[in-house]
């Protein structure tokens, strides 16, 4: 499954490939919108107070790989470590991060990889150069954003929001689980004391947006 | 009014804070820190309800969640009312406002009262099952009269204007109540590091040191607490959570603690606050320090104003600096009570006599009673009550030793207001019988104490049965000990404090106090105040056969109120054992179940309502859609536009125009909720090939196929495109409401059923933004947008997928229609969804392109006889009830779910329902969807069903009505008439026609 499939500059896809690769960027010259574009937290930030218990910002339009692969399968661990440049976290609920990627562990057999959109292309290309045997890749980028909520009662929101175990000794820094969040889910990971990123999917992010607002109401919101 | 019965000193009240409060409209004044009940004592309110059967006067009977009598209205506005509250347990604040909740049109003066009377002696238990249930259907008006004479509170009328919510908790140890126990092993365990929640419902932590005189470490027990609770709170580690009561408790170790955050502070929350909080949390251990609740005794007119439990006086007494009246007689089964009779003396006001049912009594307790010279009767009970309103006297004889018959014919009248009672305590075993533990009875103790468990749970305190203050506290500091120890954490070292031991004699087992007469002429001997059942009630129910516990409750209702029998279940199983000749514990007791005191509806919903109630899902382009005029539908949780009225439009005006423009020039559809699956391996053919009816081995790169999942019964649940994207690369689409059951479906196939074939899923839906251009105009308006793609009919085939760019975008252009017309969907990252979609309206104006949703899109594809799964399916109809034998690849060389199915010979039958299409005799008639079809119209009901409609429309296209629908038998009766008979007497006449009824050749998709 070495084969790959780029297309030629905007030539018709070569249909013999076994796998469609896509660049899916439209470069800086498109204005993309985030999930939570309609929100305009710019604008908000403006408005937003000076003070409270709880800071949201969302890390909009990054590239997402999911990645599927054995762990078994060498060439697979290899080459997502020769390309990512970081090991594949095998430690279940782990992330790692190096420069503008990062991974985060989702299942035995599953990665996620955030870098910036504009990377994406080029690493699914070399990820497919170099692995050999069962695997995928899919670009997620447009179906997931990622929102961070970080103050001293950022973890009481998260509380109100999943059931997770969020105590130090439970959820380190760089731990990271997949949940149900309020009536949608979250992929969460711990990035700082008092720190957290929630990837959250495209359409259930106005809800998460509005779900958030009001979880946090009593701390204070602050939106950058 | 003045408070007549408070103190000038003592209590946790502030006196400097006078609050105001109004009960059943009368203006009455008590003080910070007062209970709502404690209050209207000090005010001098005897009456706070009128009985349930028998609408007698009933007053403040306890001071704490066991309360039966005074369950009250409160709110002081239509939208803020909450029903049934223990004035026991609310606390007072300025400007609250209740009343009475039961009683009709007052308490004082109750019409029922007269009914209750006469009635009374005619509704023994079983009544409404004997008498209300004949007739039946008479049923629903009995009830309204029962309910508007029983009472009971009403529901706000309005929208509540809090909010409430939850949080999940985690710790190491969840100690449940805030005694001495409680706060004995919270603190064992938060000194050794463990994260510890410590959840009382009470305001204040302390449990029954709050209003006890006894000392700790020579200082009143209250700074023992107060230290405790300081040093508890200096823990990062520790949660403390008061006026929180642990409700539930559940499998592994899960326990709901509803908190009340400010239900102390008025009616309604301040600004921005929840009114309470539910707290679920998950403990690795829990230790249950939940106390006892006292016993009253069981006599003649035990009911009346005036008679109170023991420890509920010492209470008002010692806590709210409160004297519940001027002279008591207190009867005892135990030494404990005689505390009441002291503190009663101490206050100042007459104690008249203790009554002690047992014939010998020495403790400590009882050699200070007499030592004051109060008078103690021994081996006597109060037989009966006098007084209607307020107790006025009471008749008190000498009792056997058993406590089983009067033994003397002498009486002795004794004048009073007040008659306190104990029977010694129930330990609160609530908490530990909710997982399934059934309590065990203790001889020793008089009671049931929590039994065998399969959850990680300790017991401290009076739940345990142990009430003495030096074996309660020492029980607490061995349960923390315990769980550290469990916990695996190195246990800190706790001092256990010093407190004086009392000696106390022995307590009577007595649940029962005979009286002169047989107890079914005796004076209503109440055993659940709540529900008016009397001890004659369940000597009745054993008489009438019902032998199990269970039973007796359900036949008298015993333990069916909003107190749930806390305070009179255990006298009354004991009376329903000796009414058996059984045992206590081989009666048991009827099942404890979630939740230990009633909780608001608000609390359970929590944020999950109003506009939070369930998530609402959008696309890319929602904005867009909302700017211009969408009307939307929900197809799962998505809105999906479903048609854009034009300003002074019809809906139907708006249909027919948007179906006009996808048939005759080029519409626009927003087709991104449908659910994608992008789909990667070696074996994903053969995968596709086993999940889908039909065949997909020979599909080529670069084409799309509809294809058709079946259940294993042969039943069609889910439909779509699947392309090709590589040989070993597809994207697979389906149903808007059905991609995250596919998703599970082909994993559920994938992890358990096929595990050797290599190939992943991975959900694509929310990733690309899908737009469908629609209409013989569609190329047109497309090539001006399109690089690196041949749009021609010779190089991009109907049924082909290219990727190219749109409007500058990386896109997939898929060539496949869902409505008949040449039509082209355009596949963009989502990112670019809104852009992309903007620049084809920019380009499509002079196309006049027009946008249309999801009614156009069900129009369109019933003039082509598509089907669409969930409306036209509903899990009954496989391929071939659907005319679509042609997806069915039965000659696969592997089996495909629901091939077995197929052939079972239920769905071979030739008279199965049948899709077909219907057309209306008079074609400006549309068939209401659901319609049912029969044969003969004039058939007698039952009639004959054939069929119903599934889809019904007004084709603008066709300048008629059309309609999808099933028939048996169909496929082979096309040109017969069926008739639709409608529940207002017309009859819509239809005859049987193909499904397609617009370009049968398929034609105009292929130009």
């Amino acid at each position: 499954m070495s084969e790959i499939s780029a297309p030629e500059k905007h030539q018709v896809t070569r249909l013999s490939a076994n796998v469609a690769v896509m660049n899916q960027y439209a470069g800086g010259a498109v204005a993309a919108q985030s999930p939570l574009h309609h929100a305009d937290f710019a604008s908000l930030a403006g408005k937003s107070p000076k003070v409270g218990g709880v800071m949201l910002r969302e890390l909009k339009l990054l590239g997402h790989l999911t990645l599927r692969g054995q762990q078994n399968n060498d060439s697979f661990m290899a080459g997502c470590a020769e390309v990512l440049g970081v090991a594949l976290p095998i430690q279940p609920l782990t992330s790692v991060e190096k420069g503008a990627v990062s991974v985060r562990w989702r299942s035995p057999d599953e990665w996620l990889v955030v870098l910036p959109a504009e990377q994406a292309f080029d690493v699914e290309k070399a990820l497919r150069a170099r692995i050999q045997g069962h695997y995928s890749v899919v670009n997620v980028s447009g179906g997931q954003t990622i929102l961070e909520l970080s103050g001293p009662n950022a973890r009481d929101v998260l509380k109100k929001s999943c059931p997770l175990d969020l105590h130090p000794s439970h959820f380190p820094v760089g731990k990271v689980a997949g949940t149900v969040f309020a009536k949608a889910t979250a992929l969460v990971r711990r990035t700082g004391e008092e720190r957290w990123e929630l990837v959250v999917r495209r359409s259930f992010s106005d809800y998460l947006w509005a779900w958030i607002q009001d979880a946090s109401r009593e701390y204070g919101l602050i939106v950058n | 009014m003045s408070q007549k019965n408070r103190l000038l000193t003592g209590g946790r009240i502030d006196r400097s804070k006078t609050l105001k409060f109004s009960y059943n409209g009368r203006q009455y004044q008590g003080y910070q820190g007062d209970t709502l009940a404690s209050a209207l004592l000090a005010n001098g309110v005897d009456i706070v309800a009128r009985s349930f059967k028998y609408s007698r006067p009933r007053g403040i009977v306890a001071a704490g969640a066991e309360e039966p009598n005074a369950v009250l209205q409160i709110g002081s506005t239509p939208a803020t009312q909450v029903p049934n509250v223990r004035a026991t347990q609310q606390e007072l604040y300025n400007g609250l406002v209740c009343g009475a909740t039961n009683g009709w049109p007052s308490v004082e003066s109750d019409i029922m009262g007269l009914f209750g009377k006469i009635g009374g002696s005619m509704m023994p238990p079983g009544f409404y099952y004997k008498t209300f249930m004949f007739p039946q259907s008479m049923w629903e008006t009995y009830e309204k009269y029962i309910r508007k004479a029983a009472g009971l509170g009403y529901a706000p009328t309005e929208r509540d204007p809090d909010i409430y919510d939850k949080m999940n908790q985690h710790c190491d140890l969840m100690v449940v109540g805030a005694g001495p126990a409680g706060l004995a092993a919270a603190l064992t365990a938060a000194r050794s590091g463990a994260r510890v929640i410590l959840a009382d419902e009470q305001a204040e932590f302390g449990g029954h040191l709050l209003s006890s005189r006894e000392k700790i470490d020579g200082k009143p027990a209250m700074a023992w607490v107060d230290a405790v609770v300081e040093e508890l709170g200096s823990y990062p580690n520790v949660t403390l959570l008061r006026r929180a009561t642990v409700n539930g408790y559940h499998d592994q170790n899960f326990l709901t603690v509803h908190q009340q955050l400010t239900d102390h502070l008025g009616d309604r929350a301040p600004a921005g606050q929840a009114r309470s909080r539910l707290h679920r949390v998950r403990a690795h251990w829990v230790v249950l320090a939940t106390g006892a609740h006292e016993r009253p005794l069981v006599f003649g007119n035990n009911d009346v104003p005036g008679c109170m439990i023991a420890s509920a006086v010492a209470t008002y007494i010692n806590r709210y600096g409160v004297v519940p009246g001027s002279k008591l007689v207190l009867m005892t089964t135990n030494d404990g009570a005689y505390q009441t009779a002291l503190d009663w003396a101490d206050a100042g006001r007459e104690v008249v006599a203790v009554v002690d049912t047992r014939a010998k009594a020495d403790g400590d307790l009882v050699a200070a009673v007499r030592k004051r010279g109060i008078k103690v009767m021994s081996g006597s009970a109060v037989i009966e009550v006098q007084g209607k309103k307020r107790v006025s006297g009471v008749t008190v004889a000498t009792i056997d030793a058993r406590g089983e018959r009067v033994s003397s014919n002498a009486h002795t009248l004794l004048e009073c207001d007040t008659v306190a009672s104990s029977g010694g305590w129930s330990p609160v075993v609530h908490l530990s019988c909710h997982t399934g533990s059934r309590p065990v009875w203790r001889d020793d103790i008089i009671g049931f104490v929590p039994g065998k468990t399969v959850q990680k749970q300790l017991v401290a305190g009076g739940v345990n049965g142990t009430y003495s203050l030096g074996k309660v506290l020492a029980e607490g500091f061995a349960a923390g000990q315990q769980a550290v120890q469990n916990l695996g954490l190195n246990s800190a070292k706790c001092k256990q404090p010093a407190v004086r031991e009392i000696r106390e004699g022995a307590p009577m087992a007595l649940f029962h106090v005979p009286h002169t007469k047989p107890t079914s002429r005796a004076p209503k001997q109440f055993v659940d105040l709540q529900n008016d059942v009397t001890a004659a009630g369940i000597e009745l129910a054993a008489r009438e056969g019902f032998e199990a516990i269970e039973h007796v409750k359900r036949y008298t209702a015993m333990g069916f109120g909003t107190d749930q029998g806390k305070l009179g279940n255990i006298n009354g199983m004991a009376i329903a054992a000796k009414a058996r000749g059984k045992s206590i514990p081989e009666t048991g007791t009827t099942v404890f179940r979630p939740n230990y005191t009633p909780i608001t509806f608000g609390a359970l919903a929590g944020r999950d309502a109003g506009a939070l109630f369930d998530p609402k899902r959008y696309t890319a382009m929602h904005k867009w859609h909302v700017e211009h005029g969408a009307e939307f539908e929900d197809v799962g949780q998505w809105k999906r536009p479903w048609y854009y009225p034009k300003a002074g439009e019809s809906m139907q005006q708006a249909l027919n125009r948007e179906c006009r423009a996808a048939r005759e020039g080029v519409a626009i559809l927003d087709a991104t909720t449908l659910g994608k699956v992008d789909i990667q391996g070696k074996d994903a053919r053969e995968f596709l090939g086993r999940v889908y009816s039909n065949a997909w081995a020979k599909l080529d790169v670069g084409k799309c196929r509809y294809g058709l999942m079946c259940h294993e019964d042969g039943m069609v649940f889910d439909d779509g495109v699947t392309s090709c994207l590589g040989e070993n690369h597809f994207l697979m689409t389906t149903t808007t409401g059905g991609a995250a059951g596919v998703l599970e479906w082909l994993e559920l196939y994938h992890q358990t059923e096929w595990p050797e074939l290599e190939v992943y899923f991975t959900s694509v839906t929310d990733h690309w933004a899908t737009m469908t251009l629609s209409g013989p105009n569609s190329r047109k308006l497309l090539e001006e947008l399109v690089e690196g793609v041949d749009l021609s009919n010779d190089n991009f085939k109907f049924m082909d997928w290219r990727e190219g760019k749109v409007a500058g975008v990386p896109a997939r252009i898929f060539r496949i229609s869902f409505t008949g017309e040449l039509s082209f969907e355009v596949n963009v990252q989502a990112n670019y969804g809104q852009y992309v979609w903007e620049k084809l309206f920019e380009q499509g104006a002079k196309y006049d392109l027009t946008p249309y949703g999801t009614e156009t899109m069900h129009i369109l594809r019933a003039e082509k006889g598509f089907i669409i799964v969930g409306q036209d399916t509903d899990g009954s109809m496989n391929p071939y009830d659907l005319g679509m034998s042609w997806c069915v690849g039965a000659k696969k060389p592997f089996s495909f779910i629901g091939k077995r199915g197929l052939l079972r010979e239920d769905n071979l039958g030739k008279n199965r329902k049948q899709l077909v299409g219907l057309k209306t005799r008079d074609p400006k008639v549309v068939l209401p969807e659901g319609a049912q079809a029969v044969a003969d119209p004039k058939q007698p009901v039952p009639m004959t069903l054939l069929g119903h409609i599934s889809s019904s429309y007004w084709s603008e296209t066709l300048g008629r009505s059309i309609a999808l629908g099933f028939i048996r038998g169909g496929h082979e009766r096309m040109g017969e008439t069926v008739y639709y008979p409608m529940a207002d007497g017309r009859v819509i006449e239809a005859e049987i026609c193909s499904p397609i009824f617009f370009d049968p050749k398929g034609e105009r998709q292929n130009v």
